[in-house]
């Protein structure tokens, strides 16, 4: 018996060290580099949310949603549920906007901006703004 | 193929419909010179179904690489089919690291063969419900007399009538296919569509023909996400670190808001032991978030657990 333990304990030894070198570089590959094609598909979706998010932090844009009794950060939570086809779309439809730089122009643009984003989250469900967008039953 | 001569004449009294072929067939202008043959295309004549592997050999030896029909056979042929699937040429080209870029409009494929680019192009010579599939090699073109010229079976320098032409290849939905070396940008490349076809050259392991695909389009379009996160990803396949490193550095300074940069940068920092500043781009990575927040966060575990 003690004979046996004797044989398997430098067997068992190389047996640990071998199970180990097989882990540890699968460890340091799990959490290794984005793959491009990851980036490219979840990019265009990820900038569009940010660039509409940028132009809600803008003080004329947050006045104009508070006008419609919605403030900011809600306006954010609602992008954020957008996927990522509709935050392009979203942000195709405002990249649309006639942006004028005078003070009348930026006063349109602003209420032009709120109405567009929040038309858009109207028609998918997310908010009820307008009694004229017809809602899906989900 | 390639018993279609019969049939394509058949084809080309009854079928033609006179009305589309102006529309579709752009006029010379400024940008399309009315005529254009690429003189430094080799023919290689093809063995029977065996048009596929002539045309990509064609193609291969245009774009500087030495190519035989036969050789190439096992790879794109499929016996059972007694032809090339589409995929297996474009995968064929990747693995002999050529950019595979597709074309798909009569515009877009003369513009291509102006700028001295062939075409690879799948016609379908039979009927729609009686297909009789077969590649062949534009090679070039002459708007006045209405003419495509193209290495096709046994005949190099083949004048069809664009009319025919067009008949046969709106039966294929206009498969066309660039084989350009990655140092050249297809004259009609649009942007997602070229760095996709870079990614390609990734997936088949093609990475020093990738590097140079992705400076390829950065030279054109600076802005490219995708192509500076690919450069980085492509230095770090072939072990060139402090490459890598470079380009994901210049994608971190150009997209401030991308975590996938941040993430991909603190990595190769990390296993170049620059424990700090490693650290310090996973962190940011976190803080900007996105759908991959989760895999920066492991990046940050790991860095923060020590060295490599």
């Amino acid at each position: 018996m003690s004979t046996l333990r004797q044989t398997v304990k430098p067997v068992s030894v190389v047996v640990i060290i071998f199970m180990l070198s097989l882990v540890v570089p699968y460890q340091s590959c799990l959490a290794a580099l984005i793959g491009t094609e990851t980036v490219l598909d979840t990019a265009p979706g990820h900038e569009a949310r940010q660039q509409v998010k940028q132009i809600l932090d803008r003080e004329d844009i947050r006045k104009a949603l508070r006008e419609q009794g919605i403030n900011a950060e809600e306006a954010k939570a609602r992008v954020d549920a957008l996927s990522d086809s509709e935050a392009t779309r979203l942000a195709e439809k405002l990249n649309q906007l006639p942006a004028g730089g005078d003070a009348l122009g930026t006063i349109v643009f602003a209420a032009l901006f709120v109405f567009v984003v929040l038309l858009v989250t109207d028609i998918l469900g997310y908010t009820d703004i307008f009694s004229f967008v017809k809602k899906h039953p989900r | 193929m390639c018993f279609a001569f019969l049939l394509h004449v058949a084809i080309s009294l009854t079928l033609t419909a006179c009305g589309t072929l102006q529309e579709k067939w752009p006029q010379p202008s400024e940008r399309l010179p009315a005529r254009h043959e690429i003189a430094s295309v080799p023919f290689y004549p093809q063995k029977a179904f065996q048009c596929g592997p002539a045309t990509l050999a064609m193609a291969l030896a245009w774009s500087g690489i030495p190519a035989d029909p036969n050789t190439l056979a096992p790879e794109v042929f499929t016996p059972s089919r007694k032809g090339s699937l589409q995929s297996a040429m474009i995968a064929a080209a990747r693995r002999h690291g050529r950019i595979a870029y597709s074309i798909s409009s009569p515009d877009a494929m003369l513009r291509e063969v102006s700028a001295g680019h062939p075409v690879v192009v799948l016609q379908n010579l039979g009927l729609s419900w009686k297909p009789v599939w077969h590649y062949a090699l534009v090679v070039g073109y002459d708007l006045n007399q209405g003419v495509l010229i193209l290495h096709s079976g046994n005949t190099p320098r083949n004048r069809l009538s664009l009319r025919v032409f067009e008949n046969t290849w709106t039966r294929s939905d206009h498969w066309g296919l660039l084989v350009l070396p990655p140092t050249r940008l297809p004259a009609t490349a649009i942007q997602h569509a070229f760095v996709s076809a870079v990614v390609g050259l990734e997936k088949a392991g093609q990475w020093q023909a990738a590097v140079e695909g992705y400076k390829t389009a950065l030279a054109c379009w600076p802005d490219s996400l995708g192509a500076h996160i690919g450069l980085g990803n492509s230095y770090y396949a072939l072990g060139d670190k402090g490459m890598a490193e470079a380009a994901f550095r210049e994608a971190t300074r150009r997209f401030p808001t991308n975590g996938s940069a941040f993430n991909n940068l603190a990595q190769v920092l990390w296993e170049q032991e620059k424990q700090h500043e490693a650290l310090e781009a996973a962190r940011k990575a976190v803080e900007l978030g996105g759908p991959l927040v989760n895999t920066y966060r492991k990046t940050l575990e790991q860095i923060q657990a020590g060295k490599p």
